[in-house]
């Protein structure tokens, strides 16, 4: 993949170097002003109470302290909410990601009766504001008896319209005659999907595995109707408990923001190579 | 990576000889194959859907009990000024928030795409912020944009100026809105244009260089029409986003001053859990489904129209 | 341990067997009869009543084997109620829930929570201050039992008071008049270096505590019978007029309106406001934040007369709950005498038994602020806690925060602001 070459014209290269040392300023300047409320959640985290609130605040903490962390770890079970995050997390991107490349692949590669108000029906839901079906759809996964339980946080929300459409993108790209010359060679379907279209999806794969693993993630308005227990609670949730009006504790709050980001950077640093990758092998062009 | 593009136009033409193909395959295997995300999909979002919809023409304390009223909240919505006002609200920050943002991705994409040193750092400073949790980011932002003890304030006072009161006054609670959404989304923009850059041949350029053309011409005339689907597939999913924004907000302003940053979704939350009217709740969440719906199928036949997206 | 609930012999032998060391096999037999049981409890809280909370759970499971009782924490009461409505729908309640006085009636018409009349001693609501348990009952029905108060009252900062030489009110008769109050908040503002005079807590869900000024000013916000709104009266007027002048005169920060998430503790412990209208519940925090300055409790401001805001909380046991009779054992539990003080003590509220309130609570953080807090409940009128206790008036309380604000935010004019108000208020009482 070569870098786009329409700076290349036929300039004095003088002010070329001017303008590519401009803008790489001004894209360093952005990056910094990007990367300050992080910084800041750290420098709230790491600085004592007292330096909190001052009403000019110094950019710089004048003392650190690690006690807002050691607060939020004696008072609150904030190890259990991490492993809870996780196992969510990554079931879900398991069935998610399983679920999505075989309703994609079925979508870009069969032809069927009522494909297409099928495949639109599944795209209509990425349109329902969870608000709008909170309380419905509370009382089914209550009546399936999975209240309380990471299995009614996971299951759903494990059909994702996004993941189906992506990978339908993508899969639509792969050509038939792959498929096709398998076929002829005596392959079962079983095998033509694991053999040949899985290898080829590597990029959407990545992508989905990222995207699904960061909504898990993140997921608040949902869990917090279906997880009561707070041995059970996801770390936004936590999160969200020390927010509460009756717990002030800024410094823990930003303490536990930024415990509570750090797998998702860890994953990112991981897949980001595949993640640009990924989307441009959508047919976006 | 530019072979994907030309398969993707090559998509049409090989159906016909799919359809011809396809007869070897047993014929429920299509359906057998997705019938595990239908399932998921007919439990958890049509069903409740569809529910919602039966809801709408009742009333519900949601504690109580369940009684017919017909189109009665449906005629209440339309006579109720506060669901115009947040119905307007909505169409104003989808209008101040989806725009900026695809912009702000566009032209970093363009410059992150050039070769410069830190490239890969600083692509990834910029798509950091998308995967920080929208309750996180309600509580930083809350915290930087506090009138009182803020860092954006502390700031603005130590060179001199006044505060601003960024999320008390009605003026400028929205602003503060966008920018807190503009910092989440603005990566996620980035990544779908620098991978539509990227696709993009640099036969083209070579060509165009050659004919002549400025590059700011060969801006204009080869790289946005090309990257046309990924502006389409960015709107849509920006202004579903926009229209179903809550956490933020609820974490930011709760919704206020006033109404100023009170939208249809935050809405639908107040009737529903705080004054207690599901039924009514249900209807304006229908009629926001509908809304939503409506634009993504008029932004789909508008862009299958000049592209093949689908 | 004075057994106040009058429930028999049962009661007092689990007391008695629960003080023995050999708890387990002593108990284990005197409940032989009884099958395990599990409830659900769900609260909010601060750190203080989290505590407090979990000691009266370990207190009764300690008496009652058989019995195991999980805490479920929110992070608001908003939050709570929208979980336990939710939950409510599947018919998947807690237990026990905590509620504000304020949602009784609505739980209560609904049939959410338990009639617990059948379930009481008879003499057990004259124990009460009588408010509070007209504040629990619905239709001479009591649905949960009162477990502690809470109210309203001035923190000021010492340092800036000092400074512009303003000295507190010794006595409750001797309370600031409005104008008094509002030359003072000039006058730190002017004088003592405060960016702004003061703040009130009244954010997020909590704009019933408005509700005090008004009725500082002789007004009501319906009438006597609570079937008509009365806010359009000259004094109800008057009220919002004053409330709103604190925002056009810049006596309090532009953030400190309703619908905000501004959290006032903090400007005050920042020393951005001279002074802070708010609750009892307040003292750990600004104990343990607020360092570079002293400060004092002193009284609500008043008008023709004096009023404070009816705070705090009562228990219920849900209409979901498998195992009542042993729910409401705990409620009586949790009420009783000894645990009352020990909560109220542990978490600074105001207990809600008469024999307590006539005692004086030996509160380890701030006794002297604790005191005036104590005072102060005394003016909170009758006829605001039966407003506040209507079924439906959190659909008030949501259009009084909506409307207040727009009044405190946007120049909506007291007269506009009280008819919308009134609006909403008739078509309420009427459904």
């Amino acid at each position: 993949m070569s870098g786009v070459t329409f700076e290349a014209g036929a300039r004095r290269p003088g002010s070329r170097r001017t303008g590519n040392v401009l803008i790489w300023i001004a894209v360093v300047l952005g990056a910094l002003a990007m990367i300050f409320p992080l910084y800041w959640m750290l420098a709230t985290a790491i600085r004592p109470r007292s330096e909190v609130f001052q009403p000019v605040v110094s950019l710089i903490p004048q003392m650190l302290t690690l006690e807002n962390f050691r607060n939020v770890a004696q008072r609150h079970p904030f190890l259990t909410w991490v492993m809870n995050s996780t196992f969510i997390a990554v079931i879900a991107v398991v069935i998610t990601v399983s679920a999505n490349l075989l309703c994609g692949y079925v979508f870009a590669k069969f032809r069927f009766p009522g494909r297409d108000i099928l495949f639109f029906a599944i795209l209509g839901a990425l349109m329902i504001p969870i608000q709008v079906i909170l309380v419905p759809e509370f009382l089914v996964t209550s009546w399936l008896g999975l209240l309380n339980s990471p299995w009614g946080v996971i299951l759903p929300r494990a059909a994702e319209a996004f993941g189906v459409f992506m990978v339908r993108q993508f899969m639509v790209s792969i050509p038939d005659e792959l498929i096709e010359a398998a076929r002829l060679d005596g392959a079962s379907e079983m095998r033509i999907f694991l053999r040949i279209v899985l290898p080829l999806s590597k990029p959407i794969i990545a992508v989905l595995v990222i995207f699904t693993f960061m909504w898990r993630w993140n997921d608040f308005a949902w869990p917090l109707v279906v997880l009561t227990d707070q041995e059970l609670f996801t770390l936004p949730l936590g999160l969200n408990l020390l927010r509460g009006e009756a717990n002030p504790d800024w410094g823990g709050v930003m303490a536990l923001a930024l415990i509570s980001l750090l797998p998702m950077l860890l994953i990112f640093l991981i897949f980001q190579r595949y993640l640009v990758q990924g989307i441009a092998s959508t047919g976006l062009k | 990576m530019s072979n994907s593009a030309v398969m993707a136009n090559s998509v049409r033409p090989a159906t016909a000889a799919r359809t011809r193909r396809s007869f070897r395959r047993p014929w429920m295997l299509p359906y057998l194959l997705i019938t595990p995300n239908l399932l998921l999909f007919s439990a958890f979002s049509f069903f409740p859907l569809l529910y919602a919809f039966y809801i709408s023409f009742h009333d519900w304390s949601l504690i109580g009990d369940v009684t017919y009223a017909g189109l009665a909240n449906y005629r209440r919505l339309v006579a109720d000024t506060q669901f115009w006002h947040a119905l307007l609200n909505t169409a104003v920050y989808a209008l101040a928030s989806v725009p900026t943002t695809m912009a702000g991705g566009l032209l970093l994409a363009v410059a992150l795409n050039r070769r410069m040193p830190g490239r890969v750092f600083l692509r990834s400073v910029y798509f950091l912020p998308v995967v920080v949790s929208a309750v996180a980011t309600g509580i930083i932002a809350a915290w930087m944009f506090n009138e009182h003890y803020g860092v954006i304030n502390s700031l603005i006072v130590r060179l001199g100026g006044d505060r601003i009161p960024w999320l008390s006054s009605p003026a400028w609670a929205l602003p503060s809105l966008v920018l807190a959404t503009f910092w989440v989304r603005v990566g996620f923009c980035m990544v779908v244009y620098l991978a539509a850059l990227q696709s993009i041949p640099t036969l083209y350029y070579e060509a165009a260089t050659m004919d002549g053309a400025s590059p700011s011409r060969q801006f204009w005339k080869i790289t946005l029409p090309l990257l046309r689907p990924a502006t389409f597939l960015l709107l849509i999913l920006n202004v579903i986003h926009s229209f179903q924004v809550f956490d933020l907000i609820y974490v930011m302003t709760g919704g206020g001053p006033g109404f100023s940053t009170t939208m249809l979704v935050q809405y639908i939350y107040q009737s529903a859990f705080m004054t207690s009217e599901m039924g009514y709740a249900s209807a304006i969440g229908v009629v926001l489904y509908v809304i939503v719906l409506g634009f993504t199928i008029i932004q789909w036949r508008v862009s299958r129209q000049s592209e093949n997206v689908l | 341990m004075t057994n106040v609930n009058g429930t028999g012999t049962a009661f007092s032998r689990r007391h008695i067997l629960g003080a023995g060391l050999a708890l387990s096999v002593a108990s284990g037999r005197a409940v032989r009869a009884q099958a395990p049981v599990s409830l659900n409890f769900a609260v909010w809280g601060n750190r203080a009543e989290e505590d407090a909370f979990r000691r009266l759970i370990a207190g009764y499971t300690a008496q009652n084997p058989h019995v195991s009782i999980r805490l479920e924490l929110s992070g608001s009461s908003g939050q709570l109620y929208q979980q336990v409505d939710t939950r409510l729908a599947g018919r998947q309640a807690p237990d026990l829930v905590r509620i504000q006085y304020q949602q009784v009636g609505r739980y209560a018409k609904a049939g959410a929570i338990v009639d617990l009349s059948g379930h009481l001693d008879g003499g057990l609501a004259a124990q009460f201050a009588p408010a509070l348990w007209k504040a629990v009952t619905y239709r001479d029905k009591a649905f949960a039992i009162p477990h502690h108060t809470d109210t309203l009252a001035v923190y000021c900062n010492m340092e800036m008071f000092r400074r512009a030489g303003i000295e507190l009110p010794r006595r409750l008769e001797d309370s600031w008049r409005w104008e008094e109050f509002i030359r003072i908040a000039r006058t730190l503002k002017d004088k003592a270096g405060a960016p702004f005079g003061f703040a009130c807590a009244w954010q997020n869900t909590a704009a019933y505590r408005f509700l005090p000024f008004l009725y500082q000013n002789g007004g009501q916000l319906l009438d006597e019978q609570l079937l008509q709104p009365r806010l359009s009266s000259k004094e109800g007027l008057e009220a919002i007029a004053w409330a709103q002048s604190w925002f056009t005169d810049k006596l309090v920060p532009p953030t400190t309106s309703i619908k905000t998430n501004e959290q006032t503790q903090n400007l005050f412990a920042n020393g951005t406001i001279g002074m802070l209208v708010h609750g009892d519940w307040q003292i750990p925090f600004l104990q343990e934040a607020m360092k570079q300055a002293e400060w004092q409790v002193t009284y609500m401001p008043r008008s023709v007369s004096m009023a404070s805001d009816l705070g705090g909380n009562c228990l219920a046991v849900t209409r979901d709950s498998k195992n009542r009779d042993v729910a409401i054992d705990f409620l009586r539990y949790a009420t009783n005498e000894a645990n009352m003080r020990d909560f109220c003590i542990a978490a600074g509220f105001l207990p809600v038994r008469r024999s307590l309130m006539d005692t004086k609570l030996e509160y380890p953080l701030r006794p002297d602020a604790m005191q005036v807090f104590v005072e102060q409940s005394r003016t909170i009128p009758d006829h605001l806690a039966a407003t506040v206790t209507l079924p439906d008036f959190s659909r008030i309380n949501t259009k009084l925060g909506e409307q207040l604000d727009l009044a405190f935010t946007s120049g909506q004019s007291p007269k506009d602001t009280a008819e919308n108000i009134e609006g909403t208020i008739r078509s309420v009482l009427k459904g």
